[in-house]
């Protein structure tokens, strides 16, 4: 071993630009890509073992599309196009065109077929809804016993990943990337929080960018640096069985999933080789250490673990059950926690990028995955929204082992399940709670987990409890495309808050505290927003947090604490994120002067909205609350009950009357008790977070991550007055901005309400359907809900200019405006009525100062509202509350 | 039952806490020993047990593991349970190899002679320098010895380890030091190379081997320790004798030793064993006058000293379990044989499903598994077979398993929990009875007066 390590000293450069380790299919397509982008001399791959050391045929090697979202769909697209375009230059892969069949055995799953269908159309995807006779015409081995019906997918195929790999590390050497093989990462330093140096088996590596391409160990080599890079990843076994060759075997037998009996097979090389997904996976390496060698890895098959999908594989196909069997194979697969690969730059040291938690997907995500990360590295962007997929998706809690070891249980099974709206996952739950969990828990609430947080979803009073009287820890689950079963309960909560008042706990959002000493705080909020935040003390802005393209990194809202002291809430999945974004673009000479915390986990955010709740905090507080004195978007620091200090916003993110209210965790109970108990005369009620996405789609509001993500700009969604080009200041994307106020905007949010859709049989739009106007499709729906004051379905979403050609055209009002619109759904087309700002929703308790306020409009001629001015005073000391 | 109002847990919370300290490895390469499986569930604050497990390194097969209960603080069961494997390590090395190895560059280290497993902590800077200097100390004292049988070794290995935390204490300057001797701890040590199996025991943890009657298929529990309480005649004689006869109804009262500790033998608990002298100067100031144990005439009282058993594994051996007496209380070693003996029946997962040679269709295959499956009196909840024990020793009536039992258990609060239930730790091993079979066939059983057996080699 020393010998070896002595020549691979030799041959290894002291310096390389960017250093990946890892030499399976992700790594070699990141080197593979960097070489097309002319980097390859600059390039260094180190590989512990022999690069593409993976035993052959321990993936199943689909190349497929069937993915749940756009950005993973056109991942797996483009990494489709490239083994085929290598194939046609004469590389083995082991690429074959036998198309997809996709099985479905239940009525939801066609439902979600046909949406998939839907979908196709906007995503430029060939599919196709076959009748079980139809699927038999693609594969006549199966039985049709039971099939409902299929989804075909003729431009999927097959491949051998093995060679795939090979292809690419042969394409990067060739673009010049050198290749170090027998050589372990040690130790990855980095310097002003920049990677910066490399410590190998066989020496010391100078470099500006590190890629982590490790699979098994990406979350082992995360902790090779400090500090450590959080890679949630956990290794379960997986099995692959191998029949010995089947005769008169039709080698253009297509990938079958059925997925309703978690399987899949495929022909391969003469004989068929199967898999599937079980409901429950099983852990290996519980302590997280994956031994390095191939033989130490090799597991015996577990058949007890494997006796339900072989049964659901005989069961689905008859004729499997002569076949011989050749093999069963137990390998590891990782899986995160979310089900979702992992990858971007590493939320902990800038330049250190992430590629991981393929599943067992190698194949279909590489490609695009290498694609990406070499846009990031060589550009600083790329041509998709990653947000779903980037590391910085995480907080520390998802890379605690024992969490791992709970969730990755449930996390392989998902993979073949229905992707229901607002899928919940069973394990890993009650993590991290507001100090009101035990009180809305008794309350009736019923649990979503978003970053960890149980947030109440809905309350329902029936079966709260347990056999012990003890309240009941429920999780939501809707389990339908159609009307869901919380539709009810959503509905009298969605009336508390419209008519009398409710309350809801808000506490899962983002916050971060802002201050300096100086005026240093400002000057950076102004480098980073689009909007103007040197407004008066006591004021809340809604801003962006804009990329060199114009695009959302974040949506936030900001109030002035004090002269040098901003609060900031952004949404809940933001946590991790929008901190890298601060910490990446804070300018360096601001760098040693202004503070940044995040205050997520001090405090507990209670909103209480509605025509009462003005008086019911009147009734706690000594503060004067009428407009004069607290009006709309500003913020207060107020005392509540007996508790002092509160941070009050008047402001509800759902368009209601209402106040968030900021409390320290301390004294967040007796604040919620009282607020609770003052709230009873006004049959005060608590409102989940689906009644409060039902207000604010119906009044317009868009939310990151939902609606607006990195490629959207504040001029597409109806906010170009929330962005103050002419402030004195070069904020980040503000050229981008300018460009396309010049140029005129490619497509615009709009609003579209449903006709003659009947929410009680008809399918409901859960976002992603597209939009078809005068009978062309022009875009997807976002977000999407029933309007209970407009009892109809309510989708907001984006629409596009196509010309003949397909070239994108701008998109103006009278385009909008002029257009006949349609939604589909699950296959079926509504008719749509569109709006472009946000509606007055008819109230029996008007309340002028709110009904000014429009979140989606296009002029800015409202703008006085925004800030803090003495005119806006005097025209609202008439509200109804005040009379009151 | 005296606290009837107590939330009730769900299933799902009862497995995460049970579940929380499970620790399964599996030996990747062929050896005696097929895996092994832990658990522990504290009911002190901190858990007062401690557990490690090694593999011995230059030694072929070679493995120790120990379980420790800690008894007036964490501290010298933590202590003890890094430490002692390492004099163990050291103490079973062949002299030769144990001179090459101080010979080479850079000396050895107290890590040097093992590979620990699961074991993510390591000594504060403070305090590693004063522990390597013992073991440089010992390791010296060994080389000068001449080389002696295992239990022999072991013995002294648990004497000098005991030796070194007296000098510590009363040379350093390191309170932390003198903390770890005036806490004390019990000890239960496994020493495997080969098929031959040693036990040490100082204290009352426990350990039994399973073994499989070939001919009646039954289940035959083998004691391989005795506890060392007022339970054991033999101890209480043993300390009798070595105490003048004034002191007979003082030395042992109320069950204890000077009415104040169970356990009859301990590592550390030096106020049990420093001379009056040593107590008045150095002890006395730090902790007070309540500090002197009543009746405190003849010092020592107390011993490390284990005894140790021998034992060759045979074919039918399958398992060995060891715990500390949070888990005797609830069960006894014949429950524990035959709980863990059908956890391996049920869970058939340790003998996996062998496909015959040649050709053999998947519907074949389906078959067999479903007979399996059928044959699976009930598939135990628990994978891991010490948390398996725990479950059981928690909840086990004579209707089986009952959840609300054991949801009562975890959730009594904290200052009454140490009443009901002392701290578990358990440690299942599992022999490969195939690979013991070839070295009985293979070779002669060395006896025990030959520790260098070719086994090692």
């Amino acid at each position: 071993a020393a010998d070896l390590s002595e020549n691979l000293a030799g041959q290894l450069p002291g310096q390389a630009r960017v250093v990946i380790c890892g030499g399976g299919i992700t790594g070699a397509s990141v080197a593979y890509h960097l070489g097309l982008q002319g980097w390859g001399k600059d390039t260094l791959l180190i590989e512990q073992d022999r690069v593409g050391g993976e035993l052959p045929w321990s993936a199943c090697g689909l190349a497929g599309r069937f993915e749940p979202s756009y950005t993973e769909l056109k991942l797996a697209e483009y990494s489709i196009d490239l083994i085929k375009q290598l194939t046609e230059r004469g590389l083995p892969t082991g690429w074959r065109q036998v198309g997809s069949l996709n099985l479905a055995r239940n009525f939801d799953r066609m439902t979600a077929f046909n949406r998939m269908k839907s979908q196709a159309v906007a995503w430029g995807m060939n599919c196709e809804i076959l009748s079980p006779e139809q699927c038999k015409e693609h594969c006549p081995l199966i039985s049709l016993d039971g099939i409902e019906g299929g989804l075909w997918i003729p431009e999927d195929g097959v491949c051998d990943p093995h060679l795939v790999c090979h292809a690419f590390m042969e394409e990067a050497r060739r673009l010049g990337v050198r290749v170090v093989e027998h050589c372990a990462i040690k130790k990855i330093h980095s310097s002003r929080g920049k990677v910066d140096r490399v410590e190998t088996t066989a020496g010391d590596v100078n470099c500006e960018y590190f890629v982590n391409c490790t699979g098994f160990w990406a979350r082992e080599v995360g902790t090779l640096s400090k500090p450590v890079v959080k890679v949630p990843l956990k290794a379960v076994e997986h099995h692959y069985l191998h029949t010995k060759a089947i005769e008169n075997l039709d080698p253009n037998t297509p990938f079958v999933r059925d997925f309703d009996s978690r399987i899949f097979f495929r022909e391969c090389e003469g004989h068929i080789l199967a898999g599937g997904f079980e409901r429950e996976a099983k852990m290996v390496y519980e302590d997280g250490v994956i031994p390095l060698s191939q033989a130490a890895r090799q597991h015996p098959p577990d058949w007890d673990h494997f006796h339900e999908l072989l049964d659901a594989l005989l069961r689905s196909v008859p004729p499997f059950r002569k076949a011989h069997l050749d093999r069963l194979t137990n390998s590891l697969q990782v899986f995160s926690p979310d089900c979702k690969w992992i990858l971007g730059e590493a939320p902990e040291i800038q330049n250190y990028y992430v590629a991981a938690g393929n599943k067992t997907m190698g194949v279909s995500a590489s490609g695009g995955i290498g694609r990406v990360l070499t846009d990031l590295i060589t550009n600083g962007s790329t041509y998709l929204d990653l947000h779903i997929l980037d590391i910085s998706r995480f907080l520390g809690l998802h890379n605690n082992r024992k969490f791992l070891r709970d969730r990755c249980k449930e996390a392989p099974g998902k993979h073949f399940e229905i992707n229901y709206p607002f899928e919940e996952f069973q394990t890993g739950r009650n993590l991290r709670m507001s100090p009101l969990y035990p009180a809305l828990k008794a309350g009736g609430a019923v649990f979503g987990q978003s970053m960890g947080y149980e947030r109440p979803n809905y309350y329902d009073q029936n079966d709260k409890k347990d056999e012990f009287g003890l309240p009941r820890f429920r999780i939501a689950q809707t389990r339908t495309f159609g009307k869901p079963p919380w539709f009810d309960h959503v509905a009298s909560e969605y009336r508390a808050c419209r008519e009398r008042i409710g309350i809801a706990d808000y506490s899962s959002f983002t916050k971060y505290d802002f201050w300096s000493k100086g005026n240093e705080v400002v000057d950076l909020l102004q480098y980073l927003c689009s909007n103007d935040v040197d407004v008066a003390v006591g004021s809340i802005i809604h801003t962006g947090m804009q990329n060199p393209n114009g695009g959302y990194e974040n949506d936030c809202s900001l109030a002035r604490l004090s002269e040098r002291h901003y609060m900031m809430i952004a949404p809940t999945i933001q946590q991790t994120r929008s901190m890298c974004w601060i910490r990446k673009h804070m300018p360096a000479h601001l760098r040693a002067k202004v503070n940044v915390a995040d205050v997520t986990s001090m405090y507990t955010a209670i909103c209480i909205l509605g025509p009462y709740s003005r008086i019911l905090l009147s009734e706690l507080t000594d503060t004067d609350l009428t407009p004069k004195n607290f009006p709309f978007f500003t913020y207060k620091e107020l005392d509540v009950g007996l508790a002092d200090g509160i941070r009050v916003l008047n402001i509800t993110h759902t368009g209601e009357l209402g106040y968030v209210l900021y409390i320290p965790n301390d004294y967040a109970l007796h604040v919620y008790t009282r607020l609770h108990q003052a709230g009873q005369k006004f049959n005060i009620q608590h409102a989940g977070y689906y009644a409060t996405r039902a207000l604010r789609i119906e009044k317009f509001y868009a939310f990151w991550g939902q609606d607006l993500d990195t490629f959207t700009t504040p001029l597409e969604c109806g906010r170009a007055w929330r962005v103050k080009l002419n402030k004195p200041i070069d904020f980040i994307g503000r050229s981008a901005l300018l460009k396309q106020r010049e140029e005129g905007v490619k497509r615009m949010y709009v609003q579209l309400l449903l006709n003659d859709h009947d929410h009680e049989v008809d399918m409901w739009c859960w976002g992603g359907e597209p939009i078809y106007r005068d009978g062309v499709y022009v875009g997807m729906t976002t977000t999407t809900g029933y309007g209970y004051t407009f009892e109809k379905q309510v989708c907001l979403g984006f629409v596009r200019n196509f010309d003949a050609e397909g070239r994108e055209l701008p998109v103006t009002n009278d385009y909008v405006l002029s257009g006949h619109y349609e939604v589909e759904v699950a296959g079926v087309r509504f008719e749509a009525k569109v709006n472009l700002h946000s509606p007055n929703l008819p109230t029996k308790f008007p309340d002028r100062e709110r009904e000014a306020y429009h979140a989606t409009r296009d002029k800015r001629d409202q703008e006085d509202l925004l800030s803090f001015s003495s005119n806006l005073i005097t025209t609202n000391n008439n509200t109804g509350m005040t009379r009151q | 039952r005296l606290l009837p109002q107590l939330p009730q847990l769900s299933p799902y919370d009862v497995n995460l806490v049970l579940r929380e300290n499970e620790f399964v490895y599996n030996f990747p390469l062929e050896g005696v020993i097929r895996s092994y499986e832990t658990n522990q569930l504290g009911s002190n604050s901190p858990c007062e047990d401690s557990r490690t497990e090694a593999s011995l390194l230059y030694r072929p097969n070679g493995f120790v593991c120990g379980i420790f209960d800690g008894h007036g603080g964490a501290a010298c069961g933590q202590v003890v349970s890094k430490r002692l494997l390492r004099y163990i390590s050291a103490a079973t090395l062949p002299r030769q190899v144990l001179r090459e190895q101080m010979e080479q560059p850079g000396g050895c280290t107290s890590q040097s002679f093992l590979k620990c497993h699961n074991d993510n902590v390591d000594f504060v800077n403070e305090i590693k320098p004063i522990y390597e200097h013992s073991f440089q100390k010992y390791i010296k004292e060994l080389i000068e010895m001449p080389e002696r049988d295992v239990a022999s070794e072991l013995k002294d290995a648990f004497l000098k380890l005991d030796e070194s935390l007296s000098n510590e204490a009363l040379t350093s300057n390191d309170p932390r030091t003198m903390n770890v001797a005036l806490s004390g701890a019990v000890a239960c040590l496994v020493h495997l190379e080969g098929l031959q199996l040693h036990v040490a025991s100082t204290g009352d943890c426990g350990a039994v081997l399973g073994t499989l009657d070939p001919k009646t298929n039954q289940w035959i529990p083998k004691k391989l320790n005795q506890e060392h309480n007022v339970d054991n005649m033999q101890e209480v004689k043993r300390i009798l004798s070595e105490h003048p006869k004034g002191e007979r109804d003082t030395v042992i009262r109320n069950g204890r030793l000077l009415s104040q500790l169970a356990p009859l033998r301990a590592f550390g608990d030096f106020r049990y064993k420093w001379s009056l002298d040593i107590m008045k100067k150095q002890v006395l100031p730090l902790v007070g006058d309540h500090g002197m144990p009543p009746h405190y005439y003849t010092p020592p009282y107390l011993t490390a000293q284990p005894e140790v058993q021998h034992h060759e594994l045979s074919v039918g051996d399958k398992f060995l379990v060891i715990a500390s007496d949070g888990l005797w209380d609830f069960l006894s070693p014949s429950d524990v044989v035959s709980l863990v003996g059908e956890h391996i029946n049920s869970k058939k997962i340790l003998e996996p499903m062998r496909i015959p040679e040649g050709d053999i269709t998947l519907n074949q295959i389906s078959e067999q598994l479903a007979e399996r499956k059928a044959g699976l009196t009930r598939k135990p909840v628990d994978q891991n077979a010490a948390t398996h024990l725990i479950r059981h020793a928690l909840g086990a009536t004579d209707y089986g398993i009952e959840h609300s039992k054991i949801s009562y258990y975890l959730t009594l609060p904290k200052d009454v929990v140490r009443l009901y239930r002392d701290d578990i730790t358990i440690t299942v091993i599992y022999f490969n009875s195939e690979h013991i079979a070839e070295l009985r066939n293979e070779y002669h059983p060395p006896t025990l007066s030959e520790p260098d057996s070719p086994l090692a080699a």
